[in-house]
């Protein structure tokens, strides 16, 4: 190993999980990544958060909490009590009990979020961007952004909203923002891809709902951002725990593959909740536990009218792609 | 027990090791930036070493007691008086209702200045810690820094606060054992998770070890920026899937508090409130045991310089650390 090497164990590949390379990254972090190339493979997100269970059920003592994202974990652990060759064993260990993604099924809730498209509020949030940030903003030259959404992506603003209420969106991982969580379409068919803002904006109001990249994240709070607007969910964190949904801790989320779906709601309704959420505390969620079986959603992917039609929206895409301005 | 009568550059409550257990959640660990000044200062007046304190960045504030109580002051020398007489550091004092408590401003060496209060500040505390995240305007005293008028309370039942005042005031560290400032802060350091050979060149990372680097204006909280790392650090050309610049990487959770992150070509310590999660590589990660010097460097003017350790090192220098706290001699008698 050279001075500056980090890679301090791997795990060769088996059957269909790919080399796991252990990377030193300080006296108290190991991370742990799948594989050498930088991909976006939900298939790594699935494997990752199925080990992620493991490791927290163990509950080891000095392990102090894990940061799981799409290709790597990061384990933040206390080394003066669990050494890091003893940790890195235990995972090891928890790999090889789920050697293919036939053993792969993760705890999976999935959480149903009204949203209200080009709400007022999202659409302050692009108004002040022109006013403020960049007054010839081609993602926002209507006014908001789903027309430019559109444009990226070689199809109609229905369609923009068809694709987004027509999957289940699910979560690799909570971070960047507090209870912020990354989103993801299960349906290869409603895989959007749009550049994030440039530069980014100021203010987005707590509930807006926006993508960048292929990611989609609902806004915890009211913040700045990058990420294209759909409209507004619901409140989906809440500092003050007041609502009992909120009773052991502010987040909605769980860093564990929740998914979400979104139904339609007026603007309206929308308020309502919010107000039911923060004011009166007596809004009913909606959410059912889970769990989303591996195998199964590879069959579907292997579905041949879900595969012809993400073949067809990856081809419109590409065209899209090319028409659109850039940022 | 303590009223502002002038906030000055940034007052925060503040308790190590911080929030931990929330980073999978979005939520940084926040936590003193110089965490051996408010430990030792907890222990002067005789409290936990996990209690909260006040952090004061620049200086330029003032307080008034309300109450008779106990603190002592460490941390960066700020030409603090009590009643217009020089307050020494690291010592715990007696203070009375009334007395006046003046901050002039950071000079030669340090930048931030920690009052521990006997009993602890007390503040609600948030997903169990009493840390102000700043950048979240969460935690500490409702979220933000403290400002003219409002009042901290020592917590009341606390183990510390029921054994009187008088058995800790004088209290004085041993001279050994205050810790050393400087202008050029040697930050030890190891590699990781993105090094050599696959993210940046051997040359990269021999620039990050032997170069002094400049503390930026614009270092905060969150991030302790840097000046700008050469063309030749970067093994890549871009950052594939990532993004097109080479410090681009599908997004990974950050290895903070410490995390050497380089956006660009700047790296920065992330550090107490600082992103948990991003887009960027990460080349390395300051030691635990000398996270609290970052926070000292002082923005514009001072210099971090990198050391290279092992992983070994840096878990006997925890291990001093944590026995240094338990020293027989760490009290002058």
């Amino acid at each position: 190993m050279n001075k500056y090497g980090v890679i301090i164990d791997t795990l060769p590949p088996k059957g269909g999980r790919i080399e796991i390379l252990f990377r030193q990254a300080g006296d108290g972090f190991i991370q742990v990544e799948y594989g050498y190339e930088q991909r976006v493979e939900l298939l790594d997100s699935f494997r990752i958060l199925a080990a992620d269970a493991k490791i927290k059920r163990k509950n080891a003592h000095g392990l102090i909490e894990t940061l799981p994202s799409l290709r790597a974990n990061m384990i933040h652990f206390d080394p003066t009590v669990l050494s890091p060759q003893k940790l890195i064993d235990m995972i090891k260990e928890i790999e090889e009990s789920i050697p293919g993604v036939d053993d792969m099924v993760i705890e999976s809730r999935i959480i149903t979020l009204p949203i209200a498209f080009e709400d007022s509020q999202t659409k302050k949030a692009v108004e002040l961007y022109l006013k403020q940030v960049r007054p010839d903003a081609p993602n926002c030259a209507d006014g908001y952004n789903l027309e430019y959404m559109a444009i990226c992506n070689g199809c109609t603003v229905a369609d923009i909203k068809h694709m987004l209420l027509n999957t289940e969106w699910y979560n690799s991982g909570c971070g960047f923002w507090p209870g912020g969580g990354f989103f993801w379409p299960l349906d290869p068919r409603s895989k959007m891809n749009v550049p994030k803002y440039n530069p980014p904006r100021i203010w987005t109001p707590e509930g807006a709902v926006g993508i960048g990249g292929a990611c989609l994240f609902t806004y915890t709070t009211a913040t700045g951002g990058g990420y294209q607007l759909f409209g507004r969910t619901i409140p989906t964190f809440q500092f003050a725990m007041k609502h009992p949904m909120f009773k052991d801790g502010p987040f909605l989320y769980r860093p564990s593959g929740d998914r979400i779906r979104f139904v339609e709601a007026s603007e309206k309704d929308i308020l309502d909740i919010h107000e039911h959420v923060h004011d009166k505390t007596d809004y009913e969620y909606q959410i059912e536990d889970g769990e989303l079986v591996v195998k199964d959603y590879l069959e579907f992917l292997s579905r041949d009218d879900v595969a012809k039609g993400a073949a067809d929206f990856l081809a419109r895409q590409k065209e899209g792609a090319k028409a659109a301005p850039r940022l | 027990m303590l009223k502002v009568v002038n906030g000055g550059i940034e007052i925060l409550v503040e308790d190590w090791p911080g929030r931990l257990g929330y980073m999978g959640l979005g939520m940084a660990a926040a936590g003193a930036m110089d965490n051996l000044a408010l430990q030792l200062g907890n222990l002067l007046v005789g409290n936990a070493l996990t209690d909260a304190g006040l952090e004061i960045a620049g200086g330029y504030c003032e307080f008034e007691a309300t109450d008779t109580g106990v603190l002592a002051l460490t941390g960066a020398d700020m030409s603090a008086a009590l009643n217009g007489t020089p307050l020494p550091l690291w010592e715990s004092v007696a203070v009375e209702k009334g007395d006046l408590l003046k901050f002039s401003h950071f000079g030669e060496k340090g930048f931030r200045a920690y009052l521990a209060l006997r009993g602890g500040v007390d503040v609600p505390v948030y997903l169990g810690s009493r840390s102000t995240c700043l950048f979240g305007s969460y935690g500490g005293f409702e979220g933000r820094k403290l400002a003219a008028g409002d009042i901290v309370t020592a917590v009341k039942d606390s183990s510390a606060a029921g054994g009187g005042t008088s058995s800790v005031t004088g209290r004085k560290l041993n001279p050994k054992y205050i810790p050393k400032y400087s202008n050029i802060w040697e930050l030890r350091a190891i590699p990781g998770p993105n090094s050599s050979p696959d993210y940046v060149t051997e040359e990269g990372m021999d620039y990050v070890f032997s170069s002094p680097m400049k503390i930026s204006h614009n270092a905060n909280r969150a991030a302790y920026r840097l000046e700008e790392v050469p063309d030749y650090f970067w093994a890549r050309k871009d950052g594939g899937k990532g993004g097109s610049h080479p410090s681009n990487i599908v997004d990974h959770g950050y290895n903070m508090r410490g995390a050497i992150n380089v956006t660009g070509n700047t790296p920065s310590v992330l550090i107490a409130d600082g992103p948990t999660l991003g887009g960027f590589v990460c080349v390395a990660n300051v030691i635990n045991a000398d996270l609290w010097k970052i926070g000292q460097g002082i923005p514009a003017r001072d210099k971090a310089a990198f050391t290279l350790v092992t992983v070994e090192d840096a878990i006997e220098a925890r291990k001093e650390r944590n026995a240094m706290f338990e020293a027989d001699d760490l009290f002058l008698s």
